[in-house]
């Protein structure tokens, strides 16, 4: 990458040497700043996220003790499982005590089947990723060239009939879509397995096989949903002056595409990758019943359904760590693809 | 004593029972692993199947779970000293044999020689002292089923003397009749490993378990039945039923219980699968609050179950598989009381309210989100009510919230249904006695309460049966409950799968099951 740089940064730098330029940035204490402040920031809320997971179980009717032991239950058990839970203590000092655990990785024991809730959602975690990343992948590969194509063919059919699917397929419920996969291609053509989850490190065919359609279930969505932000990202760079000028000087259209378009859109559609890989990564509860896949969502789904609050607890909690991961990464990632934000 | 687990269905079912076998058909992929059974009928060349259930198992510790998702596994892994056949009747299992004494109040059980546990110790008669003293002493869920029992004792290593304070005619019910009394392992208990690695004497042992995926048996070579033919069982938890259908249809499954009540029809037309609907012995009802007026007047009651239609109801929570009925349990059942006087008769209805001097009612019926059914239910409810001039308004609670107002007596009439009932003590003494403790619409009568009481203790069989005929008339002639239906047991599986029986009360026993 030399010095064709010059959209990208405006009318600064345009003959520096980009790998010194990047190295003298590296050193720059507003880098460091930036960093910092990211990393700063990233934790103050995720002391937030603590303490209203926290909250969260005083704020449900009732008392969670009781709930958990059913209807039948000695006073004995009782006081126990509260004495357990640290329920018996005053409120600041459960929450410096729950903040405390929580930091070193401790989440509590699960009510339903007295599990670590840390093990708990570890062993959901690759199930979740493998999906979300997947997902991802998959919408990535339908909105790009849908987008982009969409763009350049902006008010003619093709534009109509990709916006129109598009919207189908934000519109679509993901459940459906996913049954109507199944009775498709397992129970019709028995092409794929219907459900289920098979870690990658015991069989990485089997992993793809199982993953397939639960995969372009939610990247049908994902990518319709990209789509749209893709070509609207695109739009906006066409309608720009530097890729007018870069036509006007006779510039062929596929080097205007990628020199000068595409490198200026990538800045929203990784906003926009962030929100849906940061959203997948929660678990997608329908798409996990649907296929029975071992995630996050239905791990919190079934927490929910038995009021198993320490693992409610932990799952938002781990939800909204890796929403911050994927927004810290994302404010990275712009700094890496759009020298104008790192230099602010 | 009473005492009754009100924590209807999702979880709570009792299970029972025997069955036989499924199989499966795998298409595709079958790695033909034979089996020569060790012990049993070393039969054809059986292979491991797979089977959905609809849930995950929220623990495996048999005396701990209330959820029927744990006992679907728990059936093939555990023991029990006894337990009910196909038709609910109490058959030696651990225990070969059993005397009653003259009085009544001591039985004596001769253990079966050579059992052993999955991991190779022995079952003796203190394991069976061990663990009903776990379940009383701990006083856990199902504590009450031994409510008359003094002394659980082992004289000798073969023999397990039950001393009961007053005779207990049901005594083999309550301590054999599902999962949850079953006997377990102090060590696998001590250590804890028994809410995922549970250590039984049944035909399967278990050999893993993967939160969110799966559970593994194995058969167990050594079991005192004969090792089962099916070598192995791998049980998936898929909740959406279109799913599991799908995964059954295309052979990844030979067996599943997941099924959307709405595709039995479809699915009964299909020859790739087999469907059983089977009347359970689970029923639903209503229940008016006898301490709130106009509630106490028996004829509002009985206009309210006159005013009803049952066949709409059952249409519209089960799509028709389920059976209506105005008593508890269902016709094939052995208490089974035959009694029909209601009708969907609008007059009759209204004149019982002129009689009643109620005019102008506006009520409210107590139903909860849990059970999505009921409020569907609640609908048609409502607009027969409203027929008759009387208003309802539907609440609908979660259903911890709706165990909290049941409890306190803060509702006008409820819709709830009870699950897994074997003997008619468990299900009319704790609902209708004036001291019943699941008495929760207030219902006393002295001479249901005698009857029920003399039910208790009476050991002549055909006299308990005429006892709760007696009992059940009056109950349902003084509408304590609004029975409505018994829905029914649905389960799907590969036509391959044969020995395989579809159980009244929803235990799932592969023991005697062979594939192809």
């Amino acid at each position: 990458m030399s010095s064709t740089s010059g959209p990208l940064t405006g009318s600064t730098a345009t003959t520096v040497d980009e790998r010194s330029r990047l190295q003298r940035l590296a050193r720059h204490p507003v880098t460091h700043f930036v960093l910092v402040r990211g990393v700063l920031h990233t934790a103050v809320v995720l002391l937030g996220v603590m303490v209203v997971t926290f909250g969260l179980i005083l704020l449900v009717p009732g008392d969670p003790v009781r709930i958990a032991l059913g209807t039948r239950y000695s006073p004995e058990t009782y006081e126990a499982l509260r004495a357990a839970s640290g329920l018996d203590r005053p409120l600041a000092v459960q929450l410096g005590s729950y903040i405390g655990h929580a930091v070193t990785g401790d989440l509590g024991v699960s009510f339903r089947s007295g599990e670590p809730v840390t093990a708990l959602l570890l062993q959901r975690l690759p199930a979740t990723a493998s999906l979300a990343f997947a997902g991802v992948v998959v919408g990535l590969l339908l909105a790009i060239p849908a987008g982009v194509y969409s763009a350049l063919r902006e008010g003619r059919v093709a534009d109509a009939v990709i916006r129109v699917t598009s919207q189908v397929g934000v519109s679509v419920p993901d459940f459906w879509m996913g049954i109507l996969l199944i009775t498709l291609f397992s129970s019709t053509l028995g092409w794929l397995p219907s459900s289920g989850y098979t870690p990658f490190s015991e069989d990485p065919a089997g992993w793809l096989r199982n993953l397939t359609l639960p995969a372009v279930t939610v990247g049908l969505v994902a990518g319709s949903i990209m789509t749209r932000y893709v070509r609207s990202a695109v739009l906006e760079v066409l309608g720009s002056g530097w890729v007018r000028t870069a036509r006007s000087k006779g510039l062929p259209q596929q080097q205007v595409l990628r020199r000068h378009v595409l490198r200026n859109a990538v800045v929203p559609v990784v906003t926009i990758v962030g929100i849906q890989m940061a959203t997948l990564l929660g678990g997608v509860v329908v798409v996990e019943v649907v296929f029975a896949w071992p995630g996050l969502g239905r791990l919190t789904y079934e927490a929910v359904a038995a009021r198993d609050y320490p693992v409610i607890q932990g799952a938002v909690l781990l939800m909204g760590a890796l929403f911050l991961l994927i927004n810290l990464l994302v404010d990275v990632l712009y700094a890496v693809v759009d020298p104008r934000i790192r230099q602010r | 004593m009473s005492t009754t687990h009100r924590r209807p269905l999702r979880a709570t079912l009792t299970a029972l029972a025997l069955v036989a076998s499924l199989g499966l058909a795998a298409c595709s992929t079958g790695e033909g692993v034979d089996i020569e059974g060790g012990g049993s009928d070393g039969g054809g060349g059986s292979e491991g199947i797979a089977v959905a259930i609809g849930g995950e198992p929220d623990q495996l510790d048999p005396h701990k779970t209330t959820s029927y998702f744990s006992f679907q596994v728990l059936e093939n892994v555990y023991d029990t000293l006894v337990e009910p056949d196909e038709n609910l009747e109490m058959q030696p299992a651990l225990a070969e044999s059993w005397d009653l004494s003259e009085d009544q109040l001591t039985w004596t059980f001769q253990l079966r020689e050579g059992v052993t546990f999955h991991d190779g110790a022995e079952m003796t008669a203190d394991d069976v002292v061990y663990s009903f003293n776990r379940i009383i002493d701990d006083e856990l869920s199902t504590a009450y089923r031994f409510s008359s029992v003094k002394k659980v004792s082992a004289p000798d290593p073969q023999t397990v003397v039950i001393t009961v304070s007053a005779p207990t005619p049901n005594l083999l019910s309550s301590i054999g009749g599902f999962k949850g009394v079953a006997i377990v392992e102090e060590k696998n208990v001590e250590s804890g490993d028994i809410t995922t690695a549970p250590v039984g004497t049944g035909p399967y042992e278990l050999t893993d378990f993967t939160s969110g995926d799966h559970i593994d048996l194995e058969a167990n070579p050594d079991y005192w039945g004969g090792e089962p033919t099916i070598p192995s069982i791998r049980y998936r938890f898929i909740s959406e039923g279109s799913t599991a259908v799908a995964a059954l249809k295309a052979g990844e499954i030979a067996w599943t219980d997941s099924i959307p009540p709405q595709q039995v029809e479809a699915l009964s037309g299909d020859d790739a699968v087999a469907v059983d609907v089977v009347p359970s012995n689970d029923y639903w009802y209503l229940a008016l609050n006898e301490a709130r007026k106009p509630f106490d007047d028996v004829r509002v009651r009985q206009a309210i179950a006159n005013a009803i239609d049952r066949d709409a109801i059952a249409q519209v929570t089960s799509y028709g598989t389920a059976e209506v009925n105005q008593l508890a349990i269902p016709e094939d059942s052995a208490w089974y009381t035959s009694y029909d006087t209601y009708s969907l008769d609008q007059q009759k209805a209204e004149d019982l309210l002129d009689e009643a001097g109620v005019s102008d009612l506006s009520m409210e019926l107590m139903v909860s989100s849990d059970y999505p059914e009921t409020v569907d239910a609640a609908q048609v409810i409502a607009d027969s009510l409203s027929d008759v001039g009387i208003d309802l308004e539907i609440r609908s609670l979660d259903f911890g919230t709706w165990l909290d107002e049941q409890n306190q007596g803060n509702f006008d009439m409820l819709y709830m249904g009870w699950l897994g009932n074997i003997d008619p003590d468990d299900f009319y003494y704790s609902q209708h006695h004036s001291d019943g403790s699941s008495n929760a619409q207030g219902y006393s009568n002295s001479e249901v309460d005698q009857l029920l009481d003399e039910g208790r203790t009476e050991t002549d069989e055909d006299r308990r049966q005429e006892i709760y005929d007696e009992a059940a008339t009056i109950i349902a002639d003084e509408a304590s409950y609004i029975y409505l239906y018994n829905p029914s047991v649905i389960q799907a599986y590969s036509p391959d799968l044969s020995g395989y029986t579809v159980r009244s009360d929803r235990a799932i026993r592969w023991r005697d099951a062979s594939t192809g």
